[in-house]
């Protein structure tokens, strides 16, 4: 295993509904090594997305109680302007239910990221370089002929790849995927994991929720949260090999 | 620059901001119109203040101002003023030459006695006589039937002398002294009931009071109508007439008059011999200043002149009268205090409702802006959570407030300009019964929309149906609101003094208006978004 990218320690996430508090994350500890492909799973409830927010981000743990850490850094000792650029720079962020702008077209949704941090020109697709790379990134995934239509405009599926693309637009280190395939048929799930496992061999660090064993099986690692603990059980308990195995390996 | 470019797309792609756009510029119509005209009615009093009555009023109590063409005199060495004029004024009662028969009407009025020529000077007398034949670019406007394209100059040139065509004195009548002049809609007067007053006799009454404030016997007096006057205030217009100065003072015995010795012997004649002579008085002299002087300067200078004046005359034992010392010295405002102050108030209360409708619209641009802005929440939580900073979110709706702010104000004032410029045709529309075309027009509509009703309705489409009916149910109202319509005079000059209503645009209110428009809007938009703004992501992405 290589040093550890994103950590999270012993983190605690309390939703409060009306008077009674309900734990969702309770101490869950994940360690992601730089390079690393981890599957996450467990029943709906159980936490995943609320975990991924928490990595992301874009939610905070209970005070307190847990850290999460980015390249040995505190996430709660950061101002605004580095959390910022936590989100739109070092993380990709694919939520379960995708979140694009209505209003914005899919290049434009998926060029956000660059945009909203000042690079994107005097045009809300960005600028060249960013447009030349989005358009790549929305070809590869196969909506390039979808470029100037509105989100409403998309299948589910299709808005789920648009996402994906926003995600890895600003090429961040780590991709959070929120079951990424979660919309797809077999053919175009496995044409995005071929994506994403494309992106993870050139060193992209990728956390991703799943209720797919098969899906689940790509990654490095495979880890269950339940009860908002996480249970870690290794993938390919023969190879032990942190270098990524293309080959489909039989579920635990 | 992205946030600029967001604001842009929400603009072009929603309808809810032509709705915030249309509010904003209706709420600042309204107040730009409201205080527009209230400003205008206050500026036309003044105005028409001042040509009625010069800048400055020096009265006297009810025994008069003796030696007044001698203070006239000293005050037109003043290079401050312009001109003076003397008046006398009293109460009186009109004998009309109407109805025809014994029973004549007979009209309450109050009396001026001018001198014709430099009255004109101080006051817009001559332009406002109204039976003249006018300019050719008037009588190009008038319509066929009007009483004045065949008269000459004559009826003209006996108002602004006071004389009749025998070179007698004559008197000339407020327009609406008598109930026979009847105004149309293009401001112009027909004669009712076949009577033209020019040339016809009336008889005025009045009762002089003495210095001593003791009441006379009444006096008659035969006058000949020489013309009619429109001062625009419908008041003076109602009740005033104009005599000349020296008949005036005679009927009053305000004249000069020989001071007889009753305790002495009477000559051989049975004639008491004469001590002296009592001056003429005089009740008003009207002041004008010269252009770019003050009414209150010149007020302070007359005054000045006057007391020196008064002491001189006081000095000299060779004069018999004496100046009263209660004398007022008024800038023409002053004078018509219980003219403009009553407005005045009434724009106060103005104000004071205006600030709370002010208030109100503030509100409803909030309330549109916080609904905007809370629609947009998940698409907050979603810029948060790429990366987008809380100034940048917060630049996004404030550049939309702005934008929004910016057009409904622009729109709003033309808007305003527009209706108060033609207020008078719109007033004019509403004081008639409306045109057969509109209702016809309207009931067109309704039937149309019915007919859309049933097709919607058989093919189950509630939505359509449902504005179907609204449009058909508003058209059909519209048609039976327009057909019962009756002419309403809403603008009643009796009440509000003009016969016009005033249409020039207070470009001050508008200016400020619309600013307070533009404010409002950022900061309905700003309060929302920065609350918005200051959420977790994923507790915004909750919304959604
Ligand atoms: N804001 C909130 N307030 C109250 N409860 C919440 C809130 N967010 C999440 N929860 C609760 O936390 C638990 C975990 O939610 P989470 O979305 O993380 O589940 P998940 O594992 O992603 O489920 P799924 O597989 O269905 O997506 C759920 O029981 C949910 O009801
Ligand atoms: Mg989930």
């Amino acid at each position: 295993m290589g040093e550890p990218l994103l950590v999270a320690d012993a983190v605690h996430k309390t939703y409060r509904v009306g008077r009674v508090d309900v734990p969702v994350l309770c101490g869950t500890s994940l360690s992601i090594a730089r390079g690393e492909w981890v599957a996450i799973l467990g029943s709906s409830g159980s936490g995943k997305s609320t975990l991924m927010h928490v990595l992301g981000g874009i939610d905070r743990p209970d005070r307190d109680k847990g850290d999460i850490r980015f390249k040995g850094e505190s996430l709660a000792s950061w101002g605004h302007g580095r959390i910022d650029r936590y989100r739109s720079r070092d993380v990709g962020f694919v939520f379960q239910h995708y979140h694009l702008l209505p209003e914005l077209s899919v290049l434009e949704n998926a060029a956000l990221p660059c945009t909203v941090g000042g690079a994107g020109g005097l045009s809300l697709s960005g600028s060249r370089e960013v447009r030349d790379r989005c358009t790549r990134l929305l070809e590869a995934c196969g909506v390039g002929h979808r470029m100037c239509h509105r989100p409403a405009e998309l299948s589910g599926g299709e808005r789920q790849r648009v996402a994906l693309v926003r995600a890895l637009a600003a090429d961040p280190a780590v991709l959070l995927a929120d079951e990424p395939t979660g919309n797809l048929d077999a053919a175009n799930s496995a044409a995005i994991l071929d994506l994403i496992a494309a992106r993870h061999s050139e060193g992209l660090t990728i956390a991703m929720v799943t209720h797919d064993q098969t899906v689940a099986a790509r990654a490095d690692r495979m880890v269950h949260l339940v009860d908002g603990r996480v249970e870690c059980r290794p993938v390919s308990r023969s190879s032990g090999t942190s270098v990524p195995s293309r080959s489909p390996a039989a579920p635990a | 620059m992205f946030p600029f470019l967001l604001a842009g797309r929400y603009l072009r792609s929603r309808l809810i901001p032509l709705i915030a756009v249309g509010a904003v510029a209706l709420c600042v119509a309204l107040v730009v119109i409201v205080v527009s005209v209230m400003t205008g009615f206050l500026d036309m009093l003044r105005n028409s203040g001042r040509s009625l009555l010069g800048d400055v009023i020096v009265s006297a109590p009810i025994g008069g101002i003796p030696y007044a063409n001698e203070f006239m005199a000293e005050l037109s060495t003043l290079p401050e003023v312009d001109a003076s004029t003397p008046l006398v004024d009293t109460l009186g009662l009109l004998r009309m030459p109407y109805p025809q028969g014994s029973r004549k009407e007979t009209v309450p009025v109050q009396v001026w006695g001018i001198d014709p020529t430099s009255f004109a000077r101080v006051t817009d007398y001559a332009d406002d006589l109204y039976w003249k034949p006018g300019t050719e670019e008037e009588r190009g406007l008038m319509q066929e039937d009007d009483p004045r394209l065949p008269l000459d100059d004559s009826l003209l040139r006996q108002g602004e002398t006071l004389l009749d065509g025998q070179g007698k004195p004559a008197i000339v009548l407020g327009m609406h002294v008598s109930i026979v002049n009847s105004r149309q809609g293009d401001g112009s007067y027909r004669n009712r009931y076949g009577w033209f007053l020019p040339g016809m006799e009336v008889v005025l009454t009045v009762v002089p009071i003495g210095e001593s404030g003791r009441v006379g016997a009444q006096r008659d007096r035969v006058f000949t109508i020489a013309n009619e006057i429109q001062t625009g205030i419908y008041e003076v217009d109602k009740n005033r007439v104009f005599v000349p100065i020296g008949v005036a003072q005679e009927l009053l015995q305000m004249d000069a008059a020989p001071i007889v010795d009753a305790s002495a012997e009477p000559d051989a004649n049975g004639q008491f011999p004469v001590r002296g002579t009592s001056p003429a008085r005089v009740s008003k002299i009207l002041v004008r200043a010269k252009p770019g002087v003050t009414a209150a300067a010149l007020r302070d200078l007359v005054e000045a002149r006057l007391n020196a004046f008064t002491e001189r005359i006081s000095m000299d034992p060779g004069r018999q009268g004496r100046i009263p010392l209660n004398m007022n010295v008024l800038t023409w405002e002053q004078q018509l205090r219980d003219l403009i102050a009553p407005v005045e108030k009434e724009r106060e209360m103005m104000r004071i409702l205006f600030s709370i409708i002010y208030l109100v619209c503030a509100g409803l641009i909030l309330s549109i802006f916080w609904a905007i802005v809370a629609e947009k929440t998940r698409d907050i939580g979603i810029l948060r959570a790429v990366g987008a900073s809380r100034w940048g979110i917060l630049s996004t709706f404030l550049s939309y407030g702005l934008a929004i702010g910016v057009i409904g104000s622009l729109l709003g004032v033309a808007l305003a300009s527009v209706v108060v410029t033609r207020i008078n045709d719109i007033h004019d529309a509403i004081g008639h019964d409306a045109p057969a075309w509109t209702w016809i027009s309207a009931y067109a509509i309704a039937a149309a929309a019915t007919w859309g009703v049933v097709c919607y309705a058989r093919r189950a489409i509630l939505l359509r149906t449902l504005l179907f009916g609204i449009v058909a149910m508003t058209a059909a109202l519209l048609g039976i609101a327009l057909l019962l319509h009756e002419g309403t005079l809403i603008w009643d000059p009796s009440v509000y003094y003009f016969v016009d209503i005033p249409s020039t645009v207070d470009w001050t209110t508008a200016v400020f208006t619309a600013l307070g428009g533009v404010v409002f809007s950022v900061i309905g938009a700003a309060i929302p978004a920065a609350k918005a703004a200051d959420t977790d992501p994923v507790e915004a992405l909750r919304y959604g």
